[in-house]
């Protein structure tokens, strides 16, 4: 099927004079024109963008569209709200929908227009219509990241009807080049969410860097260090305001990979100042662990109702921990460390060069030497545990293994695929093994806990009964994820692996 | 998921199309991705909606899997629903099935590559039992038969229980409801409050008989584009409603009203 396309309408024309022009050319049904608000919807990174979905409110409906057709709707007769969870909508399509798309990203407005619409049918001998041209003229209504109206240019949508795309392309014809019309370089959408100051695509947390192998390492530092910054602060708003889980995810995972760039290429800052900044990234790290490890043991927990004394209780818990996380975040301390820290970085190159070793170095020469590093260092680690090793050690094997994701994630694109591919692989594996040995054994340890508190809540006998089999199963996962160890290491420290290792990071 | 509901009554005249067009409207007035085929080849509903009763390759390409079913959908003037032309050809549809492999699976695997496309598909039936309305039978999650009140209405609607299978063996539910009833006639208002009582699968609405749904032909278009508020029109919103009902899906069928 064709898809649809706008066209933007000459100066002088609008809503309710178009018709006159089209009417010359094609054979026009025309409603009333209707007035209306419209409100888009999308997650914060943007993923119905990217799958070239529109989430609309717009005649008390709240409607999936593709470019062909709507894909699911639902009813929807409230005001459009600033925020909707797909955890909130009733059952049925558009829930099913957005579901698998959205995962526990909630879905924020992101522009709303106000304006006029009219529908023009285009028919055929039978009076059918087989194309729909909607002309529009709309106005950005304010909202929270808007800063006042702006009045759109005024367009035409053309929508296809299934079934009929020899007319659309005609209709099109007819539009293009007996009426001159030029095609929208973009979406309505996307122009209303870039008017309003927004991103279309949404925002990424992803670091993505390209560098020139022969970049000098702290400029390239430097370059990461702002990149990470620019996501805590796009990230931080959405983490007080909870709208979603990720937010506070996001940030954590930033100041993480942040603290990961202090650590491996600590000889490209000055030391004194950098010991200051790693102190400081540990408390912003500190003071957000307790309501994540909340929000992933609530999210992880089963929906069994003998549990609800236990969900009640991590939800006290996570209340307490996230006022003190918001005091803690919203301390000029933290607003003061990203600021020093961007200028820092921003003045990298002029700063003095004692303790700098490795400033000057090409950032690929720097980027090998580290990964070969972390990667012996691991494989050295991986191979000293054995049936008898404390868990301990496999959580620090864990810890370094981050290092070397994070230092691939940062420097991949200098490397040769052949040899970063299968190593990302196959350090992932080991991860999530080592991730789930650790998360069940946090979350039996909260358990025990926790037993007293619940046992003293109505219900609290069972639901410690329920405690017991669900601790149970945490112990039998940690037990099924250690014994895959040895096989998941062993894959990622293959003697062909480390000898590609050597062989391309020295 | 998709549901799948047929207008179906082994006699013509009694609102299948009528039915089956009204209906499939509302479904889709709600919010529903709907879509309404047409078997029938003297083409009504295809009329109704002033399409051509035209389908590539015809009956036989169609029912063997050799036409793409996808391609030979057209949208209606009305938000998401679509119709799938009758054609000429499908007078002989007994016999294109009558050719195939597993001739009762045929329409339901037509459907399978659009089933995820639309919420309800709605197949008019022509009047008949037939291969055509075994398969018909076995893609259908409900039927709805229409009745015209009379003495032998209890009969009609037993002979057709006896037809189609049990639920239990997977046969499709049956929703019957009175078509053209006429309340100054004793006889259709005895009927019609007395069926329901023995077979609670004869559902409480009834369809009134209205010139509004004589003159559909006319204006070529359903009930509530040109009589919303007529009898005729307000009866197949209680009706679509207690189909709803029946069918597990609430009121407001999908939530999308």
């Amino acid at each position: 099927m064709v898809a649809g396309v706008d066209y933007l309408l000459p100066q002088g024309l609008d809503v309710g004079s178009v018709d006159a022009l089209l009417s010359e050319r094609l054979e026009l049904e025309c409603e009333r024109v209707r007035t209306g608000r419209r409100t888009f919807y999308d997650t914060f990174d943007g993923r119905l963008h990217a799958k070239g979905l529109v989430l609309v409110h717009e005649e008390m409906r709240l409607v999936l569209r593709d470019d062909e057709r709507e894909q699911a709707g639902l009813a929807y007769p409230d005001k459009a709200p600033s925020r909707l969870a797909v955890s909130d909508l009733p059952d049925g399509p558009l829930r099913a929908a957005l579901a698998p798309i959205c995962g526990v990203r909630a879905l924020q407005a992101t522009a709303s227009l106000r304006g006029h619409r009219r529908l023009l049918r285009v028919l055929d001998g039978e009076r059918k219509t087989i194309v729909r041209l909607i002309a529009e003229e709309a106005t950005l209504a304010r909202n929270g990241s808007g800063n006042g109206a702006h009045a759109l240019r005024p367009r035409l949508h053309v929508e296809p009807v299934r079934g009929y795309a020899k007319a659309l392309r005609r209709v099109r014809g007819t539009l293009e080049d007996d009426l001159g019309l030029v095609a929208a370089t973009e979406p309505l959408r996307d122009e209303a969410v870039w008017r309003a100051g927004g991103s279309p695509g949404g925002v990424s947390s992803k670091v993505a860097a390209a560098f020139a192998p022969d970049l000098r390492a702290d400029r390239a530092a430097a370059a990461l260090a702002e990149r990470l910054v620019s996501v805590i602060e796009a990230n931080l708003p959405g983490a007080l305001a909870e709208i979603d889980t990720e937010f506070l995810h996001d940030v954590r995972v930033a100041v993480r990979r942040t603290r990961s760039l202090q650590r491996e290429l600590k000889r490209v800052f000055p030391p004194a100042p950098l010991a200051h900044f790693r102190t400081e990234f540990r408390w912003l790290q500190q003071v957000t662990g307790p309501t994540r490890d909340l929000d992933v043991y609530l999210a992880d927990l089963d929906g069994a109702p003998e549990l609800d004394p236990l969900r009640a209780v991590l939800i006290e818990r996570r209340i307490h921990e996230r006022a003190a996380m918001e005091r803690a975040l919203r301390l000029a301390r933290t607003r003061r460390l990203l600021e020093h820290w961007s200028a820092f970085v921003q003045r990298i190159a002029d700063a003095p060069r004692a303790g700098r070793d490795d400033a000057l170095r090409p950032i690929s020469a720097v980027a090998a030497q580290r990964i070969a590093r972390v990667y012996r260092v691991l494989t050295r680690m991986g191979s000293a545990i054995d049936g008898a090793s404390a868990p301990a050690t496999l959580h620090d094997l864990r810890k370094k293994g981050k290092e070397l994701r994070y230092l691939l994630e940062f420097f991949a694109p200098l490397f040769p695929p052949p040899v970063v591919d299968p190593m990302v692989t196959s350090l992932k594996a080991l991860q999530d093994t080592l991730g789930r040995f650790q998360d069940r054994e946090v979350q039996a340890a909260l358990l025990r806990e926790l037993s007293d508190e619940v046992a003293m809540r109505e219900r609290g006998g069972a639901a410690l009964m329920a405690m017991g089999v669900l601790a149970q199963r945490l112990d039998a996962d940690r037990a099924q994820a250690r014994s895959e160890f040895a096989g998941r290491f062993g894959a990622f420290a293959a003697p062909r692996q480390r000898a590609l290792v050597r062989e391309t990071f020295g | 998921m998709s549901r799948t509901l047929a207008t179906y009554n082994i006699k013509g005249g009694v609102g299948k199309t009528s039915a089956a067009a009204n209906l499939a409207y509302l479904a889709a007035a709600g919010g529903a991705r709907t879509l309404l085929w047409d078997l029938d080849p003297q083409g009504a509903s295809t009329f109704l909606f002033r399409i051509r009763p035209h389908v590539k390759g015809g009956a036989r390409k169609l029912v063997r899997g050799k036409s793409n079913v996808a391609k030979r959908i057209k949208g209606t003037d009305h938000d998401r629903l679509d119709l799938l032309p009758a054609d000429f050809s499908y007078r002989h549809m007994d016999l294109a099935l009558d050719g195939a492999k597993k001739p009762t699976r045929r329409l339901k695997r037509v459907l399978a590559p659009i089933a995820a496309d639309y919420d309800y598909v709605f197949l008019d039936c022509a009047p008949s039992i037939s291969l055509v309305s075994e398969s018909v039978f076995e893609a259908a999650d409900a039927l709805l038969v229409p009745m015209i009140p009379a003495t032998l209405s209890s009969r009609t609607y037993e002979q057709l229980r006896g037809v189609v299978a049990a639920e239990a063996a997977g046969g499709p539910k049956v929703l019957a409801f009175f078509s053209m009833l006429d309340r100054r006639k004793l006889l259709h208002r005895d009927v019609v409050e007395r069926l329901p009582r023995e077979h609670p699968g004869v559902l409480r609405t009834a369809i009134p008989t209205a010139a509004d749904v004589e003159r559909m032909g006319m204006h070529r278009t359903v009930l509530h584009e040109f009589a919303p508020r007529g009898r005729a029109a307000r009866a197949y919103r209680a009706l679509w409603s207690e189909i709803g009902e029946r069918l597990g899906d609430g009121a407001s069928p999908l939530n999308g009203a």
